[in-house]
This record gives structure tokens, C-alpha cells and sequence, in this order.
């Protein structure tokens, strides 16, 4: 099998796992893949309907603002989440087959992207209801999305190989995500805080990426120079990161499994 | 015998693992205990042997003897803590029934996964996609899901998928034959058969002697990791079983 044929039965795999794994997942709901579009929009408006008085001066079209946010954040807490367990979950098959483990990790990846870009569609309609004028900024959103799912590969690499070794990663992961969703500026504004959580939320990539999609769709303002740079550089050294990690214990943890 | 090519080449290979109690370890384990410290388990110990080009090799033993560690190391899964193997993994098939069929999806989506997971291409399968079904005797099948497919159903679906198309150079069975009802385990004997006459080097395993007494020209034991004996299919497995 020559290089090419190689990368076009590994894309094969990754199409099959990515079927299955959004097969399976609405396997027993009624309404099927709709939930991918229906979930964000139900917390949107659950989250409107508590907080919108509470932020009307300061944050204008508050459901497209909490949206923006909440539907990245999904997906990298779906793709993380999902990407921290898929060794387990597919130990028997990891043994008996011949690709990449990381294969089974890009899976999750794309499945949680898929989903996103259902919820896109939901997205969508919504800003035709705000009457949000789109113009030509939005073109960045692929790019930012880009960034964000390199970045979210990157730790997931780095979470599935520790899962492996200790369960208790799952845990302390979600008590992490707890915090680093407060930490996003999801769904208040980023500019009444002050102080060292002030620092923090700047400094926090998952804001970066949602503030650069904000810009882009709300306010119809392309991303600045030092931030594409910044949403890039996050992007691909952590991708880096988190892969380098992975290959370095990729023995032990076949071991493991 | 001896001017054919020798295919695969075990050496010295010693597998141990670290004896883990539960599958993902806990950080309290680790601060109570230390690294390092766990028990080591000695899966394959010292096992040596050669394949040459066209024979049909049985391995028995019984679970935990080390035949699937062994299988795994020679498919290339896992690699060896001592010693090393020899051979051509783009040609190794590791056939074992049912890798990744998911039971929510239908028989159909199942047969493109399970071919995609064993390293057949999208087109290949197409191609072969009627030829498969019959083979499975699953026609009107396809679209129903595996969760209400029988056990010999799925082996079936199985077998068929993993045989289609040219023999593989190097093809290993694990636990393979000894499935379905005793039509098809005829017709997929059959098929193993055919596979060998157009040179395909087989290895099955299996802890039935029978199958490996009826369908092998050479036989290994392995007991707890070690390569008891090895030869003649008859002598071999007599031996085996006289030991239970």
C-alpha cells in the first residue's frame, strides 16, 4: 500500500468511526440529530430568559451573545469529554487493528465538529431573527473553528493518554471545566470584571476564540493581526503538544490497554 | 520444506506486563503504593519458532496460555519486552470475528465500519458487497440492525467480510473456525482451504485440538507463556490433550 492509498483508507476509517459514533448517539431519541440543533437553543433561551435583565445594559442581543459562546464551548467540552475516554472505550478493537491510536481520537473530534455544525444551522437562524446583519467578517469563522479543534485535539490527546494510566482524570477534568467555563465569559461580560480574574479570562485561549467569533459575527469586526497569530499559535502548539505527549507513552499505553 | 521462504520469524520473545488490578489505576493507588512496585506478569516467556511460506499453523493452548498476547505481537499491535519478530505486516490479516460491529447499526453499516477497521477500502467493498452478503447467507439481512442479528449471524457477517476478495499473504485466525452452525463452519473450512491453495500462510488459533488436528500441517502449544511443544498436528495435540 503506497502513501496515498494509506491516507485514503485512514480518511475511510475516520468517516465509518465518525458515522457510528453520531449513529449511536441518537440511536434511541425520537427526534434524532435535531437535538444537535434544539440543545443549544433551549439553553439559550433558558439562559436569556435569567440573565438577560441582568446583563440588558451592558450586553446588547444577549441570546446571540450567550450562544456564540456556548456553542464553542460545546464543542470542546464534547470533543475533550469524548476523546478522554475513546482508548477505553475501544480497547478491544485498538489491538486487533492496524492504523494510528490518534486515529480514534481525530473520530471524536470530528464527530463533536459535525454536531457543531448542525448547531451552526440553528445559529444561523437565530441571527436571521435578532436581525443580526452577517457581513463579510464571518468569513473568519472557519478559521477560528479551525484553531479551537486543533487546540481541543491537543488536550484530548494529552486526557486520553493520562486516562489510561488513572481513571481519576475524568473527575478532576470536569471539576476543571467548571471552572474554566466560569473563566470564558460564556454567558456575562467580560469587561465588569477586574483584577486577577480579569487576567485570567484574557489570557484564557477558549475566551480568545469566542471573543474572535463575537467580533466577527456581532460586531461584524475581522479579528486583529495579533489575534489570528495568538489563535494559531494556541491552535497548533497545543496540537503539538498534546500529540507529542501521546506518542511519547504510546508503548506503555498499548501496554496498559 | 526447507527451500521455502521463511515468513514470519519469532525470536526469543518475552512479553510481560504490569499486573493492573482495575483498567484505569487511581492517583490514591499511586501515592499509597509507588510506581513501579506492581507485580509483573509474565505473558510470553522466551518463545521461539519459525513459519515458511504456505504452512498452516495451529496454536493451541488454553485461555490465558498466551495465544492472543502472541497473535498480537506477531500482527504488530503490541510490541515484545525482550526478543523480536520477523514479518511483513502490510501482508499479516488478523482475522477475529466481530472486530467493532456495534449493535445499533444495521448489518450494512456494520459490514463498511468492520471492513474499514480490517483495512478495506471503500470501493473494494462495493465491489464486493453482493458477493459478501451471500457468502454470509444474510441477504434481506443488511438492513436490519446487528442488536437482533444471532450469534452465528454475526460470525458469519464476519467471516465473510475478512475473507473476501484475494487471499491476504499472511492470514491469522483467532477463534475463527469454531463458530457457526456445521454448514457454514464446512463452508468457511472451505474457504480457508481455498485461501491456502493459493498460498495464503495461515495461522489459527484455537483451544479446540479438533480444528487444528483437521485443518494444520504444523501445531504449537503454548502453556502459561511457554512453547511447550511443537510438530506434527497429531502428536502435538495428543499430548495436549492428555495434560488437561
Amino acid at each position: 500500500m503506497n502513501r496515498q492509498e494509506q491516507r485514503e483508507q485512514y480518511w475511510f476509517v475516520v468517516q465509518q468511526l465518525t458515522a457510528r459514533e453520531l449513529k449511536r448517539k441518537y440511536a434511541r431519541s425520537a427526534l434524532g440529530v435535531l437535538w444537535s440543533v434544539l440543545n443549544p437553543l433551549l439553553s439559550m433561551a433558558v439562559l436569556s430568559l435569567i440573565f438577560s435583565q441582568m446583563f440588558r445594559r451592558s450586553i446588547e442581543n444577549y441570546p446571540i451573545y450567550y450562544l456564540t459562546g456556548y456553542l464553542l464551548w460545546q464543542a470542546f467540552t464534547g470533543t475533550t469529554n469524548a476523546a478522554m475516554t475513546t482508548l477505553s472505550d475501544n480497547r478491544s478493537l485498538l489491538l486487533k487493528v492496524k492504523f494510528p491510536m490518534e486515529l480514534f481520537i481525530l473520530t471524536r473530534g470530528c464527530t463533536a465538529l459535525i454536531n457543531l455544525g448542525y448547531s451552526f444551522a440553528a445559529y444561523g437562524v437565530m441571527l436571521v431573527v435578532f436581525r443580526i446583519p452577517v457581513s463579510w467578517p464571518v468569513v473568519f469563522l472557519p478559521v477560528i473553528v479551525g484553531c479551537l479543534f486543533l487546540f481541543a485535539l491537543g488536550i484530548s490527546y494529552a486526557l486520553a493518554a493520562a486516562y489510561v494510566f488513572y481513571g481519576d482524570v475524568q473527575h478532576l477534568y470536569s471539576v476543571l471545566l467548571t471552572l474554566w467555563m466560569y473563566c470564558s465569559a460564556i454567558f456575562y461580560p467580560a469587561d465588569q470584571l477586574s483584577g486577577p480574574i480579569r487576567q485570567v479570562v484574557e489570557i484564557n485561549p477558549l475566551y480568545l476564540f469566542i471573543r474572535c467569533l463575537r467580533g466577527a459575527v456581532m460586531e461584524a469586526r475581522p479579528p486583529s493581526w495579533q489575534d489570528l497569530l495568538l489563535m494559531l499559535l494556541w491552535g497548533g502548539g497545543t496540537y503539538l503538544a498534546g500529540w507529542g505527549i501521546f506518542r511519547w507513552f504510546r508503548v506503555k499505553l498499548l501496554q496498559r490497554l | 520444506m526447507s527451500d521455502r521462504e521463511t515468513v514470519i520469524r519469532v525470536d526469543h520473545v518475552t512479553m510481560e506486563f504490569r499486573r493492573a488490578e482495575r483498567t484505569a489505576g487511581s492517583i490514591k493507588e499511586l501515592l499509597l503504593k509507588g510506581q513501579g512496585k506492581r507485580e509483573l506478569f509474565r505473558a510470553l516467556d522466551d518463545v521461539s519458532f519459525q513459519v515458511e511460506q504456505g504452512q498452516v499453523v495451529g496454536i493451541v493452548g488454553t485461555n490465558g496460555s498466551g495465544k492472543s498476547t502472541l497473535l498480537k505481537i506477531i500482527a504488530g499491535a503490541l510490541s515484545p519486552t525482550r526478543g523480536r519478530v520477523e514479518v511483513d505486516r502490510s501482508k499479516v490479516q488478523l482475522l477475529t470475528l466481530g472486530t467493532g460491529f456495534d449493535p445499533e447499526l444495521t448489518g450494512r453499516e456494520n459490514l463498511f465500519l468492520n471492513g474499514a477497521l480490517i483495512g478495506r477500502s471503500r470501493q473494494f467493498l462495493n465491489r464486493r458487497y453482493r458477493q459478501i452478503v451471500s457468502f454470509a447467507e444474510l441477504d434481506g439481512f443488511m438492513e436490519e440492525r446487528v442488536r437482533n442479528y444471532s450469534s452465528g449471524m454475526v460470525s458469519r457477517l464476519g467471516f465473510a467480510i475478512a475473507t473476501a476478495g484475494e487471499a491476504p499473504e499472511i492470514l491469522i485466525l483467532d477463534e475463527v473456525l469454531s463458530v457457526g452452525d456445521m454448514f457454514f463452519r464446512k463452508k468457511s473450512e472451505a474457504r480457508i482451504r481455498e485461501m491456502i491453495h493459493s498460498g495464503s500462510t495461515v495461522l489459527i488459533v484455537s483451544h479446540s485440538p479438533g480444528v487444528i488436528r483437521e485443518n494444520c500441517t504444523r501445531a504449537l502449544w503454548l502453556d502459561r507463556g511457554k512453547l511447550l511443544a511443537q510438530g506434527d498436528p497429531k502428536t502435538v495435540c495428543a499430548a495436549y490433550e492428555k495434560s488437561r
